[in-house]
């Protein structure tokens, strides 16, 4: 038996050889890699210098036009990201604070995300493999419930999120295999599907009155001379619980509302998302509304 | 609790702990340690169904004493079908009653009668299926004399619901597994490591082949309408090695953690993608199934001893009640109605037995033939797995005539956010692993056990699917 032991307590130790050498080994892929995702991009990245930054989920990502900014000559980049919610927005801004980017206005859309305080899992997963390389990122995640086990289990993060951090993504980050997400400045546009859902129901949703994180974010720029600029971006015409728009400025007054600038389901890809027609006519209304271009 | 568990990887260690040092004096104690081990395992999905676990157990522990007991054929007779009608009485109504009354419904529906099943609202307890096989094969070997009752409630019950084999097989039989809790388990260091050898490729099979191919098996056939030629042929290919992979790997750790506590389970695989027929394939693939169905269905109904429509018959019953077994929905008959179509002609032609013998291959043409038997093999395997796994026996057969008339070869991006075709070099190191060891139990043991271990761990951890988290398929059966 007590060869046994020996021979078990051998097989355990090699696992958690394994993990932590995996660990470190990933570890240093994803401390490489630029360009695979806005988020890698901006931990590995230096100062920068930008009049526009864009932050928000996938309504963000797909309605600003960095281009037409850049265009009107305002340095701009779309930091959205598809799926994300607010509890990433917040941190990616606190990563370009850290990094001393000088950032002159961050737009942020805040519109169905204040009703949200959770992370997105597949897109706060990405912030991850940086956790023990970041004090921001580690304090950030804090609070969350599995905390203990992504930051003090060697390899644990990976394993629980490795269809995002997994070897196959850690493969692609090794050979700095390039994705799309950083074309464009950063913005996707969106084509008009003829069969796209023109439908939405939100009416069960409502927005917080205190979000953590949009108050976070309105924090920083405040703290760092920013100028915060909160827009309501549009959905399509047939959406039920309409009035959710009007609730988040009843919380938020200082949230601009554009909710209904643009409602013609043609210019829409999906019920929550413009085309690229859409965004650029909605990117030009907020070009002329905020800096009067 | 899952065998790739946290609380599995908690449970074992503390059962193991209690077992040999703890309960180690007797055997009785061993034995009451596993039951209580047991019952807590099976409680760990829902505790209610303990009751009939312990009924079952109960009603083929008291019938079996009867049987032998009974002094007269009639009384015999009497306790040996109150046993079966009984058995098989929660097995139909837990798990095909639903079925049955609804394929009635719709047939009465289909001839112009209107008529709406009465449906129980009742889950399927998990394990029925192979803890009434334990209990039927013990009633049945009673009754024809082939074993002795067991008059010890706690060995009897530890038969039934011994932990490692009760969700998901193996199906073992009394003759096999009681003579060894009947005596008391001493440590033995080797068969101990060849228990952790063998959990850890059951590990690999399930965490890294088979859930890794279910999500692009899911991402195919449930898209399978938007799926090219070359799409569709992979999603069989890779079901093929899910549920191979799944099962396998089932069995593989229940043989492991068995091996750990003194005991010999029977083994369930036997490599069965390198059969040479479908025979072969069906001594190779869930043996303890096939063996009880052979021994208790086939062999009763006269086997193949009879004539030509008696052999005929015999081949179907088995096929398609063994179809049956894995689930109330006709794609499963229809998986069964398939293999005896595949098995048929071989017992016709008295070649089902021809390829007994271990795979041994030179640079000739006879090793050429084997290899494109194999192949062959695995593509009958593979139509039937269409069906086996697709919701309906329309959309299997839609599936299949897809694979022929897209005709489009190219790759496909997935559901699942990856290219068809990205976990082919991992198959085929899996395959090519399996193939070289095919004469042992499992590829870890032997020499440089321990570097062949790590780099299974570091498998199972890097290459793993876990996210997407899936249970075993057969805990469904």
């Amino acid at each position: 038996m007590k060869q046994f032991l020996i021979y078990i307590t051998k097989v355990l130790l090699i696992t958690i050889l394994i993990a932590i050498v995996l660990d470190g080994l990933y570890t240093y892929v994803f401390l490489q890699s630029k360009n695979r995702g806005k988020i890698e991009d901006v931990f590995n990245s230096k100062t920068r210098n930008y009049d526009v930054v864009i932050l928000g989920s996938s309504r963000a990502n797909n309605h600003f036009d960095a281009q037409m900014f850049q265009d009107n000559g305002l340095k701009a980049f779309n930091f959205g990201m598809s799926g994300g919610h607010l509890f990433e927005a917040s941190l990616l801004l606190k990563l370009m604070v850290e990094r001393k980017y000088e950032i002159k206005n961050v737009i942020l859309e805040a519109d169905l995300n204040l009703a949200s305080q959770h992370e997105a899992e597949g897109i706060s997963a990405l912030f991850l493999p940086y956790i023990h390389n970041s004090k921001i990122i580690k304090n950030h995640f804090a609070g969350k419930e599995n905390f203990n086990e992504l930051y003090y289990i060697p390899f644990y993060r990976y394993i629980k999120y490795e269809t995002k951090i997994g070897c196959r993504e850690t493969f692609f980050a090794a050979i700095h295999k390039k994705t799309n997400q950083l074309d464009n400045l950063g913005y996707r546009g969106l084509e008009r599907h003829k069969n796209a859902n023109m439908k939405n129901n939100i009416a069960k949703l409502n927005p917080l009155p205190h979000n953590k994180y949009y108050e976070e974010i309105k924090n920083i720029c405040k703290a760092n001379n920013i100028n915060f600029i909160a827009v309501m971006t549009p959905m399509c015409e047939n959406v039920v619980g309409m009035n959710y728009f009007d609730k988040v400025k009843k919380s938020y007054p200082e949230i601009h509302n554009y909710e209904n600038v643009i409602v013609e389901d043609k210019y829409f890809s999906s019920c929550g998302h413009m085309n690229d027609t859409g965004s650029k006519m909605f990117t030009a209304k907020i070009l002329k509304n905020f800096f009067k271009k | 609790m899952f065998f790739n568990s946290l609380a599995f990887a908690i449970f074992l260690p503390t059962v193991f702990f209690l077992y040999w040092f703890v309960f180690n004096k007797t055997k009785s104690a061993q034995n009451a340690l596993l039951i209580i081990a047991s019952y807590y395992f099976y409680s760990c999905w829902d505790w209610r169904f303990l009751f009939l676990l312990v009924f079952s157990t109960f009603l083929d522990y008291y019938t079996g004493i009867q049987i032998e007991k009974g002094k007269s054929e009639k009384s015999r007779k009497f306790w040996f079908w109150l046993s079966i009608i009984v058995n098989l009485g929660f097995l139909g109504m837990f798990k095909y009653y639903n079925f049955f009354a609804s394929s009635f419904s719709d047939l009465l529906n289909s001839i112009g009668i209107k008529a709406s099943p009465i449906l129980l609202e009742v889950i399927l307890p998990v394990g029925i299926s192979f803890y009434t096989f334990h209990g039927l094969s013990y009633v049945i070997d009673i009754y024809y004399k082939r074993i002795k009752a067991e008059y010890n409630f706690v060995d009897y019950s530890l038969f039934v619901s011994y932990f490692p084999l009760l969700v998901a097989g193996p199906i073992e039989r009394a003759t096999h597994l009681l003579p060894e809790i009947k005596v008391k388990r001493e440590f033995d260091l080797e068969k101990a490591k060849e228990g952790i050898c063998q959990i850890i490729w059951g590990l690999v099979k399930k965490i890294v082949i088979a859930d890794t191919c279910a999500t692009y098996a899911n991402a195919i056939f449930d898209n399978y309408t938007s799926m090219n030629s070359f799409s569709l042929i992979l999603g069989a290919v890779y079901f093929a090695f899910q549920i191979y992979g799944d099962f396998s790997g089932y069995s593989d750790i229940a043989l492991g953690v068995s091996k750990l506590f003194g005991l010999d389970l029977l083994r369930n695989f036997n490599y069965p993608y390198f059969s040479r027929d479908i025979a072969e394939f069906w001594r190779r693939w869930h043996i303890s199934l096939s063996s009880w169905f052979r021994d208790y269905l086939y062999i009763p109904l006269g086997g193949s001893k009879g004539g030509l429509w008696m052999k005929i018959r015999n081949t179907f019953i088995i096929f398609i009640i063994s179809g049956f077994w894995h689930g109330a929905n006709w794609t499963y008959v229809a998986w069964g109605f398939i293999n005896a179509v595949y098995f048929l002609p071989l017992l016709l032609s008295n070649s089902n037995r021809n390829n007994m013998d271990d795979i041994r291959l030179k640079f000739d043409f006879d090793s050429a033939k084997v290899m494109m038997s194999i192949l062959y093999t695995f593509l009958l395997t593979c139509i039937a797995w269409v069906f086996f796994r697709a919701r309906t026996i329309t959309d299997a057969v839609e599936y299949l005539k897809r694979i022929i008339v897209n005709k489009d070869f190219s790759f496909q991006y997935l559901d699942n956010e990856r290219y068809s075709y990205e976990i082919l070099l991992m198959i085929g190191v899996f395959v090519l692993i399996e193939w070289n060891n095919r004469t042992k139990l499992e590829p870890l043991s032997g020499k440089r056990s321990m570097l062949k271990i790590a780099l299974a761990i570091t498998a199972v951890i890097a290459f793993g699917t876990f996210s997407d988290y899936k249970e075993f398929i057969y805990f469904q059966f």
